[in-house]
C-alpha cells in the first residue's frame, strides 16, 4: 500500500512536469508558427522598399549590397524559425509520449473495479431516439450538399456558354463587338449585350471649342485639369449643407471622378456582384437612369484581384455629348447613349498586372482612346466610338500604370499624352503614330500628365518630375525630384506648376524654369488631382477638405471648405456649380 | 552440395534485384554550396523484397493478435503487440503503406486501366479483411498503427450516448464514399492527404494537419480511438466482415454468469447487453411495422440520395487539380501572366491547348456525375438500412461484444471473473 502510494506520488510530480513543459511548449511553438506566418522572407516590407528605390535607381551599388544583406538576414531567420518549429514538435512529440504514459499508469493504479450496475434498458427508446437524430443528421447532411451545389459555380459551363458565341480570341484580347444598325438590329451575330435602342448612327464632330465648354473627361475637357467655367464657389459645408443644392447617395462605391455634359452627370460605381453606370440630374440630383453592365461576351467569370485604391471602378467614363463610355477593371467595355441604352459593348481584356485596368477613357470626335500598358508592354488604342472597331492599335515596350491620356493640340494638330514607365510621348491622334517621347519615368506611374506653355510636365514618385519639349527631338527642359506626385496629377497655369504629394505638400513651381515658387504642408494626403477653374486651384484632400489657392506666385488661401466626408475624386466644374463625389455621397456645389 | 550453393545464390539473386529495383536510378546530384536535398514528404520508395517482408510482418502481427485475442486472452500481450506495430508499421514505416490507405490504391486499379497496383498493396488491403471475416477485428487491436497510437492514449474514456454513437457511425460511410469517389476519378488520394497521424509518424507535416491531430488525440484521452469510431473508412468494412466472423473473441471462456462486472469494461461502448425483453414486448407490433416501412423506403433514399449527389457534382468536382486550374484560368485569364504561379505555367508550357484542357476537365466532371449518383445512392442505401436495422429488436441473453464494434483489445477480459475451467474467481 505504501509502495503504490509512493508510486502515486512520482507519477504525479511527472505529469505535472511533462504537463507544464508540453504546454510551454505548445505555446512556443504557437508564437514561432505565428512569426514565421508573419515574416514570410518574400513579403518583407523593408526588402520591397528597398527594390523600389532600386528601381528608380538601378546604378545604386550601396542599396544592392544592403538588398543582398537584408535578404539573406530575413531569409536566415525565416530557416531558423522553421527550424525550432521542427525541434519544438520533437520535444513536445517527446513530452506528450512521457505525458501519456505517465498519466495512464497513474489512471490504471487508482482505478478499482466499480461495484457492477444494471445497465439492462429499453432499447427500444434508444433504438427509435438514434433514429430520429440519424434524420436529422441527414437532413442537415442534403441540405448543406444542396446548398452547397446551388451555391457553387459552374465555370466550365460558363465556358461553355461564351464558346458558343463563337469567340474570336487572339494576342491575349478578345474582340466582341455589336453594333447597332439604323434599324436597331445587330449587324454582328457574335456581339456583346445591346439594347434594341436607338443608337446612333453617325456622329456629330464637335469642334475643341464645343467640347473645351463642358467637364467631359477625367481632369476637365481634354484632361488637361484646366476647366474655363466661372463663378465657382469658394466656400461651402458638406456637413451642415451650406451652399450645397442637393447630395445623394451613391448606391455602389466607385474611385472615378463626376463627369459632365450639359445637364448630365456620369459616375460609375461597382462590387463584387455587378457594375453600373450612373446618370443624374445637374439640377437637382435625381437619379435619371442607372444602367447595369451585365455579362460581355469574354470578359471573365469573376472580377480581377484590385487593390484597395483601385477598387472595382477607378475609371472615369468620358462623354461625347452623344454617348457616355465606361470601363473597368476586368477590361469590360461599355458605350451608351445618353438615355442609358447600350450601344455595344466589348471586353479588351484582363490586363496583366495586380489591379485590373485603371486607367481613365478620353474621346475627341469619332475615337476614343484608351491607355492598355501592362505587364507584357503596354498598348495605346483608339476606337471607333460609333462602333467599337479598332482604327488603330500600338504596341510599346511600357510597365504596367495607371495614369490617364491626355489631349494636347498644336498647330491645329491633336496629339494623345500618355506617361508611364518609362517612356512619355505623344501620339498623333489620327494613326497612332508616336510623334516624339523621352524615357524618364520610373515605377509604377499613376499621375497624368499635364500641359502649358509648350511644355508637357508629368511625375512620379520615387522617380522625377520633369517638364519636357515635345517635338522631334523631344527634350527634357528642367527636373527635380524635391516634391513628387505618387497619385495625384499636377496641373498647369499661368506659368506655374503645381504638384499635389500624397504626404500633403502642395508645391508650386515656376512652369518654364522649374525654380520652386512655394510650398505649404496641409497635413492630409492627396489622392484627388488639383483642377484649375476661374482662376483658382482647387486640390481636394483625403479628408474631404478642398484647397482653394490664387494661381499666383505668391501663397495666397483663398478658402478651405470641407465635404464632411472623405474624398478620392477629382472634381468636376460647370458655371456657377462644383460636382463633388465623396467616398459616399455625390454633392453639388453652388448658389441655391 | 552445388544444389544448396545454387538456390542461394538464386535467392541473393532475387533479393539483390528486388532491393535495387526500388532504389531511385539516377543518383541525387551534389552541389558544392553544401545545399542539403530535403527528404521527401512520403516515404522513399521501398524495395520490393522489403515490401513483401512488410506484408510478412502484417501476416504474423495480425496471426499472433488472433491468437492472443481468442486462445491466450491476455491484454497485456496484445497491448505489447500494438507497441511494436506503432513502432514498425508507424514510426519505421512511417504509416505507409496501411491498409486504410490502401482502399484507394485499389480503387484507382479498378477504375484507371493504365494504374498498376502494388501486389504488396492488394496484400495490405485484404489481408485484414481475411483475417477480421475469420477472427474479428484483430487487425484494429494491434496490427493498426493508427489505432495503436490512440488506444495508448486512453485515459478516463467515458460512455456515449447510443443516439450520439449510431448517429457519428454514418461518417465513416461518407468518408470512404469520398475516399472512393475522389481515388476512382483520379483526383486525390483523400485518406493519405487527411491523415492525422502520419505527421507525427514522419515527424514533418503540415502545421494545420499537426493540430488536428493533437486534436483527435487530445479528444481520444476520453472518447476512445475517436478516428477509429467516427472516421476510419476501413473500419466500415471491418464491421461488416467481423460481423461474420467465425471464432471472435469472447469476454467469458466459458458461461457467462450475468455478474456485470465487464458492463462498463469496454472503453469502446461495444458490449451489448442482455435486452430486457418484457419492456419491450408490448412493442414488437409497432417496431415490426417500422421495420416494414423503412425496408420499403430504401429505394426511396437511394434514389433521394443519389440526386443529391448528382447535383453536388460540381462542387466535388472541384477538389480535381485539373478541374480546379481550368475554372481558375476561366475566372481569372489574367493568371496566364503570373510567372510565379507553378500550375499555371506548367499547362502553358505543356503545349496542350485550353479548349482541350477545358474538354478534359468537362470529362473528369462528368465522371463526378456519375460518381455522384453512385456516392449519393450508396449513402441513401446505407442511411436505409441504419434506420431498418434500428427497427430490428434482437434478443440478448448475455453480455457478449458486438462482433461488428468490437476490436478485440482485450481490455474486457480481465473483467470476467470467469476461469478456463468454468470455476468463478471470487471478488477482492
Amino acid at each position: 500500500m505504501k509502495d503504490q502510494s509512493i508510486k502515486l506520488k512520482f507519477l504525479y510530480r511527472i505529469i505535472i512536469i511533462t504537463g507544464i513543459f508540453c504546454t510551454v511548449v505548445t505555446i512556443l511553438l504557437l508564437l514561432n508558427f505565428w512569426q514565421i506566418q508573419q515574416n514570410k522572407p518574400l513579403d518583407n516590407v523593408a526588402l520591397k522598399n528597398l527594390v523600389d528605390r532600386l528601381n528608380a535607381d538601378p546604378n545604386n551599388d550601396a542599396l544592392k549590397v544592403d538588398i543582398r544583406n537584408l535578404d539573406l538576414l530575413a531569409r536566415k531567420a525565416y530557416f531558423n524559425s522553421q527550424w525550432q518549429v521542427r525541434t519544438g514538435g520533437i520535444l513536445l512529440l517527446l513530452g506528450a509520449i512521457i505525458l501519456a504514459i505517465a498519466l495512464k499508469l497513474y489512471h490504471d493504479l487508482r482505478s478499482k473495479i466499480e461495484i457492477p450496475v444494471d445497465l439492462a434498458k429499453n432499447d427500444s427508446i434508444a433504438r427509435m431516439l438514434s433514429q430520429r437524430w440519424l434524420l436529422v443528421t441527414i437532413g442537415i447532411l442534403f441540405a448543406g450538399a444542396l446548398s452547397a451545389s446551388y451555391l457553387s459555380s459552374d465555370y466550365l459551363n460558363i465556358y461553355n456558354v461564351s464558346a458558343s458565341g463563337n469567340l474570336k480570341t487572339g494576342k491575349g484580347q478578345i474582340e466582341q463587338v455589336k453594333i447597332t444598325s439604323a434599324t436597331g438590329k445587330a449587324s454582328d451575330s457574335t456581339a456583346g449585350k445591346t439594347d434594341s435602342a436607338k443608337g446612333s448612327q453617325a456622329t456629330v464632330l464637335l469642334s475643341l471649342a464645343e467640347i473645351k465648354k463642358q467637364s467631359n473627361s477625367f481632369r476637365g475637357p481634354f484632361g488637361n485639369g484646366v476647366s474655363s467655367h466661372k463663378n465657382i464657389p469658394i466656400s461651402w459645408d458638406g456637413a451642415k449643407g451650406k451652399k450645397v443644392i442637393w447630395k445623394v447617395k451613391v448606391p455602389k462605391a466607385g474611385f472615378n471622378s463626376p463627369v459632365i455634359w450639359d445637364d448630365k452627370i456620369f459616375i460609375t460605381g461597382a462590387d463584387a456582384k455587378s457594375k453600373v453606370v450612373y446618370c443624374y440630374d445637374l439640377a437637382t440630383g435625381k437619379l435619371v437612369w442607372q444602367k447595369e453592365i451585365g455579362k460581355i461576351p469574354g470578359s471573365p467569370a469573376a472580377n480581377p484581384a484590385v487593390s484597395d485604391d483601385t477598387g472595382l471602378s477607378p475609371s472615369t467614363v468620358v462623354c461625347d455629348g452623344q454617348r457616355v463610355f465606361a470601363i473597368f477593371p476586368s477590361g469590360d467595355l461599355v458605350c451608351l447613349d445618353m438615355t442609358g441604352n447600350i450601344v455595344w459593348s466589348k471586353n479588351i481584356g484582363v490586363p496583366d498586372n495586380h489591379y485590373g485596368h485603371a486607367s481613365s477613357l478620353i474621346a475627341l470626335q469619332d475615337k476614343l482612346f484608351i491607355q492598355y500598358d501592362t505587364n507584357k508592354g503596354g498598348r495605346i488604342m483608339a476606337l471607333n466610338v460609333l462602333t467599337g472597331k479598332t482604327v488603330w492599335d500600338i504596341h510599346r515596350k511600357t510597365e504596367i500604370s495607371w495614369s490617364s491620356p491626355v489631349l494636347m493640340t498644336v498647330n491645329n494638330k491633336t496629339q494623345l499624352l500618355t506617361t508611364a514607365n518609362p517612356l512619355v510621348a505623344g501620339y498623333d491622334t489620327e494613326t497612332g503614330k508616336e510623334l516624339w517621347s523621352v524615357e524618364c519615368m520610373a515605377g509604377e506611374v499613376a499621375p497624368s500628365v499635364c500641359y502649358g506653355d509648350g511644355l508637357v510636365f508629368a511625375g512620379q514618385d520615387n522617380a522625377k518630375l520633369v517638364a519636357i519639349q515635345p517635338g522631334s527631338p523631344a527634350k527634357i527642359v528642367w527636373e527635380t525630384d524635391e516634391y513628387l506626385p505618387e497619385v495625384s496629377s499636377p496641373v498647369t497655369s499661368d506659368g506655374l506648376l503645381f504638384i499635389c504629394t500624397s504626404s500633403g505638400t502642395l508645391a508650386c513651381y515656376d512652369a518654364k524654369t522649374g525654380k520652386k515658387q512655394w510650398e505649404n504642408d496641409f497635413g492630409k494626403g492627396f489622392y484627388s488631382s488639383p483642377v484649375v477653374a476661374d482662376g483658382k486651384l482647387y486640390a481636394m484632400d483625403l479628408g474631404g477638405k478642398m484647397h482653394i489657392l490664387k494661381v499666383s506666385r505668391e501663397k495666397k488661401i483663398l478658402g478651405e471648405p470641407t465635404l464632411g466626408e472623405k474624398t478620392f475624386a477629382t472634381p468636376a466644374f460647370t458655371d456657377g456649380h462644383i460636382i463633388l463625389r465623396g467616398a459616399n455621397n455625390l454633392y453639388c456645389i453652388g448658389d441655391k | 552440395m552445388r544444389k544448396y550453393i545454387t538456390i542461394v545464390l538464386f535467392l541473393f539473386a532475387v533479393g539483390y534485384s528486388g532491393l535495387v529495383s526500388g532504389q531511385q536510378r539516377f543518383p541525387k546530384p551534389e552541389f558544392s554550396t553544401g545545399y542539403v536535398t530535403p527528404s521527401p514528404t512520403t516515404p522513399e520508395p521501398r524495395a520490393n523484397l522489403l515490401e513483401y517482408g512488410d506484408v510478412l510482418v502484417l501476416v504474423i502481427v495480425i496471426s499472433i493478435a488472433s491468437w492472443i485475442a481468442i486462445k491466450k486472452r491476455s491484454r497485456r500481450l496484445m497491448l505489447w503487440l500494438s507497441v511494436f506495430s506503432l513502432l514498425y508499421f508507424g514510426f519505421y514505416r512511417e504509416g505507409c503503406i496501411c491498409s486504410i490507405g490502401a482502399i484507394q490504391n485499389v480503387t484507382l486499379a479498378l477504375f484507371d486501366p493504365v494504374y498498376v497496383i502494388s501486389f504488396s498493396a492488394l496484400l495490405f488491403f485484404l489481408i485484414p479483411l481475411i483475417f477480421t471475416l475469420f477472427f474479428g477485428r484483430t487487425f484494429c487491436a494491434a496490427a493498426c498503427p493508427l489505432g495503436a497510437m490512440q488506444d495508448l492514449l486512453i485515459i478516463t474514456p467515458f460512455s456515449a450516448p447510443v443516439w450520439v454513437r449510431k448517429t457519428l457511425s454514418f461518417i465513416p460511410f461518407i468518408y470512404l464514399g469520398l475516399a472512393v469517389l475522389y481515388a476512382a476519378t483520379g483526383t486525390d488520394f483523400i485518406i493519405c492527404r487527411y491523415d492525422p497521424f502520419v505527421g507525427f509518424f514522419r515527424v514533418h507535416a503540415e502545421f494545420n494537419m499537426f493540430l488536428i491531430g493533437a486534436c483527435f488525440l487530445g479528444l481520444g484521452l476520453f472518447f476512445a480511438r475517436p478516428y477509429c469510431r467516427i472516421f476510419c473508412p476501413y473500419g466500415v468494412l471491418l464491421n461488416i466482415m467481423s460481423r461474420f466472423s467465425k471464432y471472435h473473441l469472447t469476454i467469458t471462456p466459458k458461461q457467462c454468469i450475468q455478474c456485470k462486472l465487464c458492463s462498463t469494461s469496454c472503453p469502446f461502448d461495444a458490449i451489448e447487453h442482455p435486452t430486457d425483453e418484457p419492456t419491450t414486448e408490448g412493442k414488437q407490433g409497432s417496431n415490426l411495422k417500422r421495420f416494414i416501412i423503412f425496408g420499403l423506403l430504401i429505394p426511396v433514399w437511394v434514389l433521394v440520395g443519389g440526386y443529391i449527389g448528382s447535383k453536388s457534382h460540381v462542387f466535388l468536382s472541384k477538389a480535381n487539380p485539373q478541374v480546379h486550374l481550368t475554372e481558375l484560368l476561366i475566372a481569372h485569364p489574367e493568371l496566364k501572366n503570373d510567372l510565379n504561379n507553378i500550375d499555371v505555367q506548367t499547362f502553358l508550357t505543356s503545349g496542350k491547348s485550353f479548349e482541350t484542357q477545358v474538354k478534359e476537365a468537362q470529362i473528369i466532371r462528368h465522371k463526378f456525375y456519375i460518381g455522384g449518383w453512385i456516392l449519393g445512392g450508396f449513402l441513401g442505401f446505407v442511411i436505409g438500412m441504419m434506420l431498418m436495422n434500428q427497427s430490428v429488436f434482437r434478443k440478448k441473453k448475455d453480455y457478449q461484444p458486438h462482433k461488428g464494434d468490437c476490436y478485440s483489445c482485450g481490455r474486457c477480459l480481465k473483467y470476467c471473473p470467469v476461469k478456463a475451467d468454468g470455476s468463478v474467481a471470487e471478488l477482492k
